[in-house]
This record gives structure tokens, sequence and C-alpha cells, in this order.
């Protein structure tokens, strides 16, 4: 066969194969497509508390800027994702450094490590209501068993996101920790020899070593949780529905309620799309110290 | 006023269904559908799982396949109102509360109109005019019957009758009873919470409103809110007062499942809750003979208890609501309700709370009789008005709530809470 034929033989089988991938394709794109673009659609129409319909144009947006339970459950979203990030950064690093120590842990003792977040939210949200119940859970016990005052935990509206944010952290630190500690299993050990024949203590080599070439990883895990954590809402729903009052009422809780409790779809579709835009911004901002920190 | 005082309304719709309903029994044939399939859209509470037992009887009777898709209560409406926004025929029947979004799903147009079938297409045994007219007409919207009744029920107090006795108190009779029986409890018992009743925000409403009706107060007044009037804000500070004082840590957060649960361990002396809950307090038997139940006591204007009534609804959407009518009349038809009473689901029908077999399951039990007793009273002077009177009623409820956890956990003063409150309110009402 001549080389010309060859790539026109090679050619047909390309659009052959493109042609046959096509529906799947399409279809694909168009189950991704349709909900982002009819939530858009949404988001220019209002509606009643009786569902009737109607085009609003820009004013579910211009609502979003004087509605004070928007910037309310921003701020919240805000609190509860720098709060829980940086809790499931530093100890899921310690967990996986625990981890990649211990050598001899036998392997049920790690597989009960990582468990928790293989856990439904949903069940470590009524495992944890029931723990954190001021009159009869346990953690109000153990705290006066120390002689210690007990907690409102979730019925605090000062101390609930920080109880929410324990709770989420407690279900994925350690998925951080197996993220991290892939990356700490890829680490080249010829730096770490050069470390030890230069006599450089523990902590050193974590500080100018470890730490630095883990960052990338770190920094992936990051971006992984955020776009979680800017969507937080089984555990909150589960324990609090967004109080008391509005104290742990996130923009995910808020707009949930906006569109299926009080049934405006529109200015619901509107603050999600709001909220959608602030996880790519966030998604975003992390890549690009992903680039700065990659080695 | 809008409310509803379910005794005063009268019975002339459901007599005139009665009449009719004679005349057609007689050609009435529970075979008619036979192979169709009827999906119910269910609540997964004691009412639903009690009727659902019955599942297969009714398929027997009719030869219909029943699909049940069943939910938590509030996941239960997101599925709804999808598949109501969709116009989809999915459901044929749902599980409603016409208290709560009756007037809003009324209006949306979800409700098949159940008038006609339930003139012309009933089993000879149906017997409507024995169904609660009160709650017939609270389903009543324009002039279409949207619902029928499945079962009465409203908060009811509950107390321990061995800690009263040892605090040398007596069964409270008014609202000032029962905070004064607080206050030597409190004194008396140091171990036990005195009173518990609703916090939770969207759930404060339901028992709310029956402290604030019986004070005297009202929701709406000249079409304005009036929770800053006078006996709006008695109910206010009563209610928040009770529960900041006397209730557990974290009130703000219990609704019927911490109420339950903490009643039933033994740890409140006094706990306001759904007389659906007899069955889960009662759980183990540990508070069946220590326990005493009461219509919510008197206020100012007497006891005016919350009633209200989960129903059954054919979606307009339906493509058979002939079909979907048939299973709504079989589950909530004399035979059917009888045996869900047997279960402790409180009957929407007098004729079967006086049935013998009925009478002698209440009979067993001293607090069975209480929780009858009190339904009696909930049956003859209820009101069906939780929150406002609106299409926005579920988010009326929010603002209730917000105005009593503000109370609770003191971050407004009590002026500020009710004008906060009643200038949300007066933005829901003037909505169309």
């Amino acid at each position: 066969m001549s080389d010309a034929a060859a790539t026109l033989t090679q050619d047909r089988q390309k659009l052959e194969m493109a042609a046959l991938s096509a529906p799947a394709v399409l279809f694909t794109v168009a189950m991704i497509a349709f909900p982002v673009v009819y939530t858009i659609w949404l988001g220019f129409q209002t509606f009643t508390s009786t569902g009737k319909q109607s085009f609003a144009g820009l004013a579910n947006y211009s609502k979003l800027i004087s509605d004070v339970e928007f910037w309310h459950g921003l701020w919240i979203t805000i609190a509860l994702f720098v709060l829980s990030l940086v809790l499931q950064l530093v100890f899921g690093v310690w967990l996986a450094l625990v981890l990649f120590h211990a050598k001899r842990l036998p392997g049920i003792v790690r597989s009960l490590f990582i468990s928790p977040f293989m856990m439904p939210p949903v069940v470590a949200g009524m495992m944890w209501l029931v723990i954190l119940d001021p009159s009869l859970g346990a953690a109000n016990y153990i705290l006066q068993s120390c002689g210690l005052p007990p907690s409102d935990w979730l019925a605090s509206p000062t101390w609930v996101i920080p109880t929410v944010a324990l709770i989420d952290s407690w279900q994925w630190t350690p998925y951080v920790a197996l993220i991290v500690l892939g990356g700490l299993q890829s680490l080249p050990p010829s730096v770490y020899e050069a470390a030890q024949i230069d006599g450089a203590s523990a902590f050193k080599t974590f500080q100018r070593i470890t730490l630095p070439l883990l960052l990338p990883t770190i920094v992936t895990a990051a971006i992984l949780r955020s776009v979680d954590l800017l969507r937080f809402f089984d555990i909150i729903y589960i324990t609090t529905q967004g109080g008391p009052g509005n104290a742990s009422n996130t923009l995910n809780i808020y707009g949930f309620r906006v569109g299926f409790e009080f049934f405006n779809i529109g200015y619901a579709s509107a603050l999600m799309l709001t909220l959608t835009a602030i996880v790519f911004g966030a998604v975003l901002a992390f890549n690009r110290l992903r680039g700065a920190v990659a080695w | 006023m809008k409310t509803r005082m379910l005794a005063t309304h009268v019975a002339l719709p459901v007599l005139v269904i009665a009449v009719s309903a004679q005349a057609q029994a007689a050609d009435f044939d529970w075979m008619k559908f036979k192979g169709k399939t009827v999906t119910f859209l269910a609540n997964n509470n004691p009412v639903s799982q009690a009727l659902l037992t019955y599942k297969a009887d009714f398929e027997k009777l009719t030869g219909m396949t029943l699909k049940v898709d069943a939910y938590q209560e509030q996941q239960m409406r997101q599925r709804l109102v999808t598949v109501m926004n969709a116009n989809s025929d999915e459901v044929d029947v749902f599980m409603t509360l016409p208290s709560r979004e009756g007037e809003q799903f009324a209006a949306a147009g979800w409700y098949g109109d159940l008038t006609a079938m339930a003139k012309n297409e009933v089993a000879k045994d149906y017997d409507p005019s024995g169904l609660s007219q009160a709650l017939l007409k609270a389903a009543t919207f324009g002039g279409k019957l949207t619902s029928m009744p499945m079962n009465i029920e409203g908060p009811i107090f509950y107390y321990r009758t061995d800690i009263f006795k040892k605090c040398g108190l007596e069964a409270p009779k008014t609202i000032k009873d029962v905070e004064v029986a607080a206050e030597k409890i409190k004194t008396c018992d140091s171990a036990v919470t005195p009173f518990v009743s609703r916090g939770l925000k969207p759930a404060v409403a339901y028992t709310f409103s029956n402290m604030l009706h019986n004070f005297g107060g009202a929701y709406i007044a000249n079409g304005k809110s009036n929770l800053c009037s006078a006996k709006g804000k008695e109910a206010l500070d009563t209610y928040s007062r009770l529960l900041r004082d006397f209730g557990p840590p974290g009130v703000v957060n219990y609704s019927f499942q911490q109420i339950s649960a903490l009643y039933r361990s033994g740890r409140a002396a006094m706990a306001f809750e759904s007389s659906n809950e007899l069955r889960t307090v009662m759980d183990g038997g540990a508070r069946l003979k220590d326990t005493g139940l009461l219509p919510f006591p008197a206020g100012e204007a007497g006891q005016v208890p919350t009633t209200i009534g989960w129903g059954m609804a054919v979606s307009s959407h339906s493509k058979q609501p002939e079909a979907a009518w048939y299973f709504v009349q079989w589950a909530t038809s004399p035979e059917v309700q009888k045996k869900m009473a047997l279960q402790g689901i409180a009957p929407p029908r007098p004729s079967v709370a006086k049935d013998a077999e009925y009478r002698k399951w209440i009979d067993e039990e001293p607090v069975r009789k209480e929780w009858q007793a009190a339904l009696d009273v909930l049956a003859t002077k209820g009101s069906s008005e939780v929150g406002y009177p609106i299409v926005a009623n579920p988010e009326s409820r929010e603002f209730i709530g917000q105005a009593v956890q503000d109370l609770i956990l003191k971050q407004k003063p009590i002026d500020q809470a009710c004008a906060d409150a009643d200038k949300a309110l007066d933005a829901l009402i003037a909505q169309k």
C-alpha cells in the first residue's frame, strides 16, 4: 500500500471513529450544558410564591447587592471555608507524616485513621448531632467529667461555625492525609540522604525539604477541599439547618431554602450561580498558586 | 383575623357530598382501574407508615399497583416542588399539610379538585360525612376540596405526674401555672429540665401558634403583621422565657426528635409537643405510667389548641385522577382509618374514635385515655392557623422562629425582635 493510500485509510478511520463517538460526546456535553444553561435562564426569571413566572432581567442580581442575608451567607461561607481548610491542611499533613513514618502500623489501624471520609456526611452529621447534644450528648459529659464547663456547641451562635468546621475536619482530614501521604511517598530519597549527611535536624529537614517539596501536593489537596467547602451543605443541613438564628446560614443553605422552601427558584438560581463563580474564582487562584510552587 | 376556627365551620358542603354519594355508591366498582399503577409521594412519617402496612390490601382490592415514593418531610416537598414545576405526571397522589402549604399549593394550581369525585365516585361504606368536617373545610380552597384528611393532630402538653407529685404541684390549668410549676421544679428536682418545646426556627410556629391564640393574639390585624401587639409580645415573651429560663441547653436546635428523646429519657418534666409523638415518647414503656397529657393550658382567651392533619391530595398533573382518587378513598376509608387508629394514628373520623375496638385499645392505658381526651378538645376547639394565613405561609414561619430565637438567645430586646419580624412579615403579606 502506498503512503498516500495509508494516509487516506487513517483519515477515514479517524472520521469513522469521530462519527461513532459523536452521539456519546454530544449527549455528555448536553447533559453538562443543559442544567447550567437552564440555571442561567432561571436566574433571569422571577417566581411568585404560587409558582407564577416572569422575566426579571437582572433584577435577581441587583437584589443580591442589597440582600443582607446574601452578604451574611457569604461571610459565613468564607469563615467556614478558611477555618475548615486550615484545620484540614494542618492536621492532614500531620496525619500523613505519622502514617508515613509509622511503618509498622497494622493495616487495620491505618484503615481506621482514614475511615471517617468514607462515611456519608449525613451519617456523620447525625452522629455528631447526638454526641454534641448539650443535654444528652457524650461531649458535655466528658467535659464535665474532666471538671470543665459544658458547651452549647451547635446551639451557640458563637460556637456553631467552629463546631461545624471541627465536624467537617474530623471527616475530611484523613482524605487530605491520604493525598499528602501519596506526595510523601513520591519524594526523592536522595535529598533526605544529603540532608542526613549534612547533619540536618528532623525539624529542619521537614521545614527546608519536606514542606517545600510537598507544597504542590498540599495545594492540590486544598483545591479539592475548597470546592467542597465552598459548597458546604449536608452537615449544616443535618445539624443546624442554618441556625441558631442564621449563624450557620451559608450561601448554599440560604439558596436551597429560597428555592425549595420559599419556591423562589429564580433568585435561588442567581444565588447559586454567584456561588459557582466564587468556587471557580477560588479554584483558579489555587491553580495559579500550584503553578508557582511546582518543582 | 383569618383564623380558621375549626369548630365554627359549617358542615353543609360535606353533607351535600354525603347525600349525592349515596346515590352513586351502588354503581361503584373497586376493580374499575384494574391493571393501572398509581404513584404515591409519601412523607415517611408514622401516618404513612401505618397506612402502607396495608398496601397489599389496596392492591388486592383494586387490582392496581401502588408505587410508593417515600421521603422525609422536607425532602418530600422538594421532590414535589420539582415535579409540579415541571408539570410532570410522575406523581398521582401526594401527602400535604393544608395548614402549611394549602393556600400556596391551591394558588399554584397543584391540587386536583376532589369535589366532584367525592360526590360521584364513592363506595357504599366510604361515608364522607364521617370525616372531620372541620378538617375537610380546612382543606377547601376557593370552594374546591383539595385533600382528604388522614389523621388529626396537634401539640399537646406532656407532664410527669411523679415529679409533679414530688414537688407538690397540681396539673397546670393556665399558662401562668406552667411557669409556676417550671420555677418550682427547677429547685425541687434540679436533675430534670423543667420545660421543653420547639426552639428550632422553622419548627417554632407549630407550638408558638397555640400559645399566641391562648393569649388571645392574632397574627394579622387590619392587614398588617401583629406580633408587636400587646398579646403578640406577651406570647413571644412567655414562650421564649419558658425555653430560655427552664428549657434545656441548646433548645434553639430542638424540634420533635430532640424533645421526644429528652422527655422519653426522663430528663424533662414538661414537654409541649405533637400528639403524634405519643408512640415515640412511650417507646420502651418507661413513661407509660408517669405521664399525664392535656391540651396546652389556657391563657386569657382560654384554650385554642392548634389542630391540623395530614391530607391526601391528587396532583393536578396526574393523567389518571380517577384511579388516584380510588387510592385516596381507600386510604381515608373508615376501615383503613380504624386499622391505623389501632396503631396510634389519631383518626379524623369521630365514628372511628367511638368504635368499640378502638375504645378498648384506648382503655388499656390511662395515658391513652388522656391522649384521646386531649384530641377531643383539639377536634372541637382547634385552630388550624400555624403561622400566617397567607400564600407564603412556610416563609412566614421563619420570621416567627427568628423572633423567638432572638429572644431566647437574648440577641434583641422584645420590641426590636417583634418589630423586625413584623417588618419582614408585612412584606410577605403584601406579596401576591
